[in-house]
């Protein structure tokens, strides 16, 4: 090689470092030690947390120690949760599935209508799963209704959102042909795009039946049905022997559920 | 025929892509377009299937305006014309049917298609298309699993399952290997002959043009410099049309376009 001979002006000037990534990087640190701070933030001191830690030895004790004379009463609330996962899964994914293509920019009729679905998307998202329970509950009455509808909304925000973002990424290829071939927009979407994004449709679908398995405790708790209600009942008697029989069973489920969709994706992808 | 009656195509950004283009495409023509990159090969293609919309100037099939067509109507004149992509354009996850039956989107009502509830004619069509190309055992394979040759045959299928009157072949060899290319511009060529389908094909080989271009368009910067057959299109008129002096880049190569290999 003979770069040390370089022609003048071969090489170019090295760029000058940009302050952005220092300026970042301190406003980071600042924030983060301003939330901790006693006089900004909530006053951090991890001293509390071990001081106290004995407080709840009992309460511990308990939860390893499960009751299981209690699990027969957990099926049928569990067998709710379960069925309630399913609908509110069905339908949010269903719904999801045709609001993501409006959503993203390579399906979307037009940009009124994609701007539409983008701001209906982040307002479903930004209301919490239990703030959808709450108003359901008021609405709907105490029970699984309640719960699933509750559900149904916080699935079409998350599945929506996901699978609106893996259809921006996808090939525009087969669209193009698609197009080419006189397909119109909904046959070119049903051929073109819908085999690239199934399979992290069915991943993300199998997700969100596992958050609402999670879910259901949360929303159970302002009354919307399911193992949550009786997960409320139990630690209000402080019985934590039967908490910890509930927690199990969920960490089953849920670990159940997770090794279903991996094998799920395995076979798709 | 086609008819290019002073179309130009100037991209946002104020790129003149084509030119004040006047051209006629009588039917059945294997006409072959060549350029440098950028020269404005892709545009002219597009602009026949509208896929690009041309700022002056129109595009007319048998009479019928490609500009001023609406929606439907447009996809009316797409489906009379099948195109081929340099990057195949496949749908890689599903099978090889599912995208030649893409060529039959336009006959299938949109619920029909949806379901993928196909009719058994438009199957039959989809199967002879790719009996056509030589690989029908390949129907139920996934198009991820062909080699590259392979999926461009399955390209073509997709455009033979339109049945169309006009295929557009957008570098249809560029991502191809010398010996398969032959393969896939014989097949081209033999569509075009057989089922006397007005075949247009950018190419950058100019050696390839010759072969199987029965007419042959110059196009640089957006502007036609050169438009004769195949056999008046010697070195002279190639460096016109590059506007530079050709290199062993500019061909394919001798040993694969020897008749041996045929």
């Amino acid at each position: 090689m003979t770069v040390a001979t370089a022609q003048p002006g071969g090489r170019p000037a090295r760029p000058r470092p940009s302050l952005a990534v220092p300026i970042g990087l301190l406003a980071f640190v600042a924030v983060t030690w301003a939330s901790a701070s006693e006089q900004f933030g909530i006053g951090l001191e991890v001293g509390d947390l071990i001081a106290d830690i004995g407080r709840g030895a009992e309460i511990i004790a308990d939860l390893f120690n499960p009751d299981w004379e209690f699990l027969p009463q957990t099926v049928g609330p569990m067998v709710e949760t379960f069925q309630m996962a399913v609908l509110a899964s069905v339908l949010g994914c269903a719904v999801a599935l045709l609001v993501a293509f409006l959503a993203s920019r390579v399906t979307a009729p037009n940009a009124p209508v994609f701007l539409a679905a983008r701001t209906v998307l982040s307002v479903v998202r930004a209301i919490p799963d239990i703030l959808y329970a709450l108003v359901f509950v008021a609405a709907a009455g105490i029970g699984p209704l309640a719960g699933i509808a509750a559900l149904t909304f916080f699935n079409i925000g998350v599945v929506a959102k996901l699978l609106s973002e893996t259809v921006d990424g996808v090939d525009t290829g087969p669209i193009e042909a698609a197009r080419a071939a006189g397909g119109n927009r909904l046959q070119t979407v049903r051929w073109s795009v819908l085999p690239q994004v199934l399979p992290n449709y069915v991943a993300y679908s199998l997700y969100t039946f596992e958050l609402n398995i999670r879910a259901s405790t949360v929303i159970g708790i302002v009354g919307a049905g399911g193992i949550g209600y009786l997960l409320q009942t139990q630690y209000r008697f402080f019985a934590w022997e039967r908490v910890s029989v509930i927690i199990i069973e969920l960490f089953v489920f849920v670990f159940l559920i997770e090794l279903l969709s991996i094998w799920l994706r395995r076979r798709l992808v | 025929m086609i008819r290019f009656e002073n179309a130009s195509v100037t991209y946002p950004g104020g790129v003149h892509a084509l030119r004040d283009l006047t051209l006629e495409i009588p039917d059945g023509q294997m006409m072959v377009i060549v350029g440098l990159s950028g020269a404005g090969k892709s545009t002219l293609i597009r602009a026949i299937n509208g896929l690009v919309p041309l700022s002056e100037g129109d595009v007319t099939i048998d009479g019928v305006s490609v500009r001023r067509a609406n929606p439907r109507q447009l996809r009316q004149l797409r489906s009379k014309i099948g195109m081929i992509f340099q990057t195949f354009n496949l749908v890689k996850r599903t099978t090889v049917l599912n995208n030649v039956l893409m060529g039959r989107l336009h006959s299938t009502g949109t619920l029909r298609s949806l379901l993928g509830w196909y009719r058994a004619e438009d199957v039959e069509v989809a199967m002879q298309a790719l009996e056509r190309v030589g690989i029908v055992e390949k129907a139920y394979v996934r198009a991820a699993n062909l080699s590259g040759g392979q999926q461009q045959r399955v390209g073509i299928a997709r455009a033979l399952a339109q049945q169309p009157k006009i295929i557009l072949a957008d570098e249809p060899v560029a991502s191809l290997d010398p010996p398969t290319s032959h393969v896939v511009m014989r097949d081209l060529q033999r569509i075009n002959r057989e089922l006397k389908i007005t075949t247009i094909v950018n190419l950058h080989f100019l050696d390839l043009a010759k072969v199987y271009g029965e007419r042959i368009i110059g196009l640089r910067q957006g502007e036609l410099v050169y438009d004769g057959t195949a056999a008046e299109a010697d070195e002279n008129v190639f460096r016109d049309i590059y506007g530079r002096s050709l290199t062993a880049d500019d061909l394919m190569g001798e040993a694969a376009a020897a008749p041996a290999t045929l």
